[in-house]
């Protein structure tokens, strides 16, 4: 029988404790679940409409990041000019900066009586209480994910593939759009999803600018002050479980399938 | 003459600047040490990198202005150039879609059986062998119909037997494609296996041009120093006097 050797003992045991970190929490939370309570809230029409308003508001916002934050993702890892660097460390901003500083900046910037909130509340638009403002405050904490997976996926493309492309007659759109995308494709979903996912766990920057309409975590959190952990805990239970479920059906939709690598 | 060009750019420890002109459906062999700008020289023909100057004519018609894309010009990239996210089958079609050109049935069963490649058409580039791998590549580029064919060290990275064999389909080029070849290496063997025509690179600058026994002859030999053992006009010579004995 192989014998383990010292060091695949102590990364083996410091695997096993991180993964016991991420896990237990998770597994405490469902075992010590009631039933009963646990179908209250899967039966309350609050819950759903917060998770509901969660996941849309999540969706706009990666959305909103992809369509922002490629292009950048593209410049940043394609174009050499003078503070690239500078502008690619800003790009990681937002998650440095405290959620609820983040906020306070956005009510600071939006709210209706400044110069920017009031450009905007002509057009219609006020992100002070309304989804506008869960959009706004998702997209500016999230979209980091996106222009940083951006920029890995452009710069893992070798150029040699693009130039061979073009030189076999196609566009610089084509080549774009059949080369570079579909290459870059796994590390916009990988940003997408890490993106997504920090969006829907959003609380500090919304309590600031957007407490209304309510998302699934500032419910959870409304519940926890005002009837305390044994009210709070079905709904996380429900939320974590639809969070697991999406990303579980992201992953394996985006995951090669077996043999697709090589189908002969 | 074909193709005439001249071309000349700065490279960081000298300048390229060089003429050269290939015949209609020659083999050219351009030999040089690694670093001498060979890749450089194949990049600016077809338009994929800048030159401070450069006039490329292609039949007489300056092509120096056009994308790589109009250029008539296909370059092969040393290593694999297959897209990775695309069968061997897609990679061949690409060339027809990019073009917007359609589907020429009869060729593309031509170019597959030529190359023996008909197996491989389900497979993904990463499950190919080197040798396979530089035979789709070599189709792929035969289906873009290309005037002229611009290979970079198609054979490096290639055991013996697989560079023999490759060898055997690169000859096919000229005669039954009638494509124009460029192909730069820095062995010699090579150039003693397929070039009509060889041209030696040095710093950026053409000093021999002529066919392989002229090439033993008559190419000048470079310093040899304590990081080129022998430069390449010296051990070509080495072997082809090995062999003779």
């Amino acid at each position: 029988m192989k014998r383990l050797d010292l060091n695949t003992l102590i990364t083996l045991i410091l695997c096993f404790i991180c993964f016991s970190f991420i896990i237990l929490p998770i597994l405490h939370l469902f075992t010590g679940l009631e039933g009963e309570s646990f179908w209250a809230s899967v039966r309350d029409a609050e819950v759903w409409s917060a998770i509901w308003i969660s996941f849309v508001a999540a969706g706009f916002s990666t959305v909103m990041g992809l369509i922002l934050g490629v292009p950048t993702g593209f410049l940043l890892a394609r174009r050499r000019f003078r503070g690239r660097e500078f502008l690619e460390s800003i790009t990681n901003l937002p998650i440095v900066i405290p959620h609820v500083a983040v906020g306070i900046i956005l009510l600071d910037l939006l709210n209706e009586n400044s110069s920017v909130g009031s450009l905007f509340s002509r057009l219609g638009i006020s992100f002070v209480d309304t989804i506008y403002g869960i959009v706004a405050a998702m997209c500016l904490v999230s979209i980091s994910y996106i222009i940083s997976s951006s920029i890995m996926g452009f710069r893992a493309v070798d150029p040699e593939l693009e130039w061979t492309a073009r030189s076999l007659g196609a566009s610089p759109w084509y080549t774009f759009t059949r080369v570079t995308l579909p290459l870059v494709f796994p590390y916009l979903l990988r940003g997408s999803i890490l993106s997504f996912a920090r969006a829907v766990s959003e609380v500090g920057a919304l309590l600031i600018l957007a407490y209304y309409p309510k998302t699934a975590p500032i419910l959870l959190y409304e519940r926890f002050e005002n009837y305390g952990l044994k009210s709070a805990k079905p709904i996380a239970a429900l939320v974590i479980l639809l969070s697991l479920f999406l990303f579980t059906l992201l992953v394996l939709t985006s995951t090669p399938k077996r043999g697709e690598r090589d189908v002969s | 003459m074909f193709l005439k060009a001249r071309i000349k750019r700065k490279l960081p420890h000298f300048t390229l600047d060089l003429y050269l002109e290939l015949r209609p459906k020659d083999y050219t062999v351009m030999i040089g040490p690694s670093g001498a700008g060979k890749s450089m020289t194949l990049k600016i023909l077809a338009g994929l990198e800048e030159a401070l100057d450069q006039k490329v004519l292609l039949n007489g018609k300056d092509i120096s202005a056009l994308p790589p894309e109009r250029r008539g010009i296909v370059y092969l990239p040393q290593g694999n150039s297959l897209f990775p996210h695309l069968s061997v089958f897609e990679n061949l079609l690409f060339v027809f879609k990019a073009r917007k050109i359609p589907i020429n049935k009869a060729f593309l069963d031509k170019v597959i059986d030529s190359f023996g490649i008909r197996h491989l058409l389900k497979r993904k580039p990463q499950n190919l062998s080197g040798g396979e791998t530089q035979r789709v590549a070599l189709a792929r580029a035969i289906c873009a119909n290309p005037q002229v064919l611009l290979l970079d060290e198609p054979l490096a990275f290639l055991d013996f037997h697989l560079k023999l064999e490759l060898v055997a389909f690169l000859q096919k080029l000229p005669t039954e494609y009638q494509i124009t070849v460029l192909h730069v290496t820095h062995d010699p063997i090579e150039a003693a296996l397929l070039a009509k025509r060889i041209y030696l690179l040095r710093q950026g600058q053409i000093v021999f041009t002529g066919n392989f026994e002229e090439f033993l002859r008559e190419a000048p030999e470079g310093l040899a120093n304590k990081d080129q053992v022998a430069d390449i006009p010296g051990y070509a010579r080495f072997w082809a006097k090995a062999l003779r004995e």
